[in-house]
């Protein structure tokens, strides 16, 4: 029997009270694609919280400073003199390296990630299910990923708690509570609800409320998929323990008695 | 005699597995064999592999965030506002998205691979005495096997 503190050249999964770790196979485009919708999140993803998370605090700065939000809103709507206008030119150009730097890390780390998944699945290393410690537990266990996106979806942060991604959890469940207050997209859904139209659109500041699509997207995206990635993982681990447990070499095989 | 029982990968298989045994079947007596289902050899890049089915959603929901933020930014020109055709945009994206991801994976993946889909997980074989039949199967019932059947030897 292996001793399931790992040696492992390759974990598969990192089990720590703050949320399970884990890589799998992605689509390098597909993450790709989340960090040029909002840099970092590609790399939140993925779990490379620390990269992430300054991948978008920056680009909230820099874009708060630059209003590239609002140049982008004006841009879309023809009016390009304003946009022009909006831009600040003492920041804007910080964007564009950083901007495209974070896009093409996240993909190049998916495919050195998916790479080095294939390993680790060839070497099969066992997995610890289960974690207890002072201020959290966390164990492998099968939730459902539709679940998770419906609470996502009425309020972004939650699906991340319910299948104990707590790093993610709180940086979303801030940000929304951070970018909804200054939007006033609350403010403009109520007017709407009062059929205010005029005003509703009014209210709103458009460099705040563009982040917000992104957020809401990524936080249910991110949800469902490392629900079936844990789900699949704790198979995986069951897996590894009946083999072991289960599977006596003195166990007789049955015969029919015709 | 034998008695067979197919399961899930859950929590309820190992409450199952520990509960005959506190009802004293030894450990080397029951037999467990993890199944694996039809798969596709695993391959780099794009594949549904990506994570199980998520494929459906991929496109979906990167699609959704484009049309919302395109959409929201119209909308404080339009009637509406900002709100009404981001969402509407969120809501288009994703339909096309999936939509669109429904329709490949439906042309691309034969019946025979929808089938995998559905198949047992782990068998479960345990060697017990006549006497010991009704416990084991009324705790394989109780912790929901798919199955349950018996071979008297």
């Amino acid at each position: 029997m292996k001793k399931i503190t790992s040696n492992a050249r390759r974990d598969r999964a990192y089990l720590s009270t703050l949320g399970t770790t884990q890589i799998y196979l992605r689509s390098p485009h597909i993450v790709a694609w989340w960090s040029a919708a909002f840099p970092g999140f590609g790399h939140i993803l993925m779990s490379k919280y620390i990269r992430g998370l300054s991948l978008f605090l920056w680009e909230v700065v820099i874009n708060m400073n630059a209003k590239l939000n609002s140049a982008m809103v004006y841009s879309f709507t023809g009016r390009f003199e304003a946009a022009k206008d909006v831009l600040n030119t003492r920041w804007i150009l910080l964007y564009i390296p950083v901007y495209l730097f974070a896009i093409w890390d996240s993909h190049r780390t998916t495919v050195d990630l998916n790479k080095l998944y294939l390993l680790a699945d060839h070497e099969n290393a066992n997995i610890a299910n289960f974690k207890i410690q002072t201020l959290e537990i966390n164990y492998l266990d099968k939730r459902e990923p539709l679940v998770a996106v419906m609470w996502s979806l009425l309020m972004p942060g939650l699906g991340q708690l319910y299948i104990h991604r707590v790093i993610s959890a709180f940086f979303v469940l801030v940000w929304w509570v951070v970018l909804t207050y200054f939007s006033h997209f609350l403010q403009a859904l109520q007017l709407i609800v009062l059929g205010d139209f005029h005003q509703a659109t009014v209210i709103m500041d458009p460099q705040w409320l563009m982040f917000m699509p992104s957020v809401y997207g990524f936080a249910a995206y991110d949800t469902y998929v490392n629900t079936v990635a844990n789900n699949k993982l704790y198979k995986n681990e069951q897996r590894g323990f009946l083999r072991r447990t289960y599977q006596n070499s003195n166990f007789l095989l049955p015969q029919g008695k015709k | 005699m034998y008695i067979f029982a197919t399961f899930d990968h859950s929590t309820y298989l190992e409450l199952a597995l520990a509960a005959m045994e506190e009802n004293g079947i030894h450990r080397e007596k029951i037999l467990a064999v993890p199944i694996n289902r039809r798969n596709p050899k695993k391959r780099l890049f794009d594949t549904i592999h990506s994570s199980d089915g998520v494929s459906l959603l991929d496109s979906g929901m990167a699609l959704a965030t484009a049309f919302s933020v395109i959409g929201a930014s119209y909308g404080f020109v339009l009637k509406w506002g900002p709100i009404i055709w981001g969402l509407v945009g969120a809501v288009a994206g994703a339909s096309i998205g999936i939509l669109g991801s429904l329709i490949l994976y439906w042309r691309k993946h034969s019946k025979e691979k929808r089938i995998g889909k559905k198949a047992t997980e782990v068998i479960i074989i345990i060697d017990c005495q006549p006497e010991q039949r009704a416990m084991v199967e009324d705790t394989l019932w109780d912790y929901l096997a798919y199955g349950v059947g018996k071979l008297d030897t």
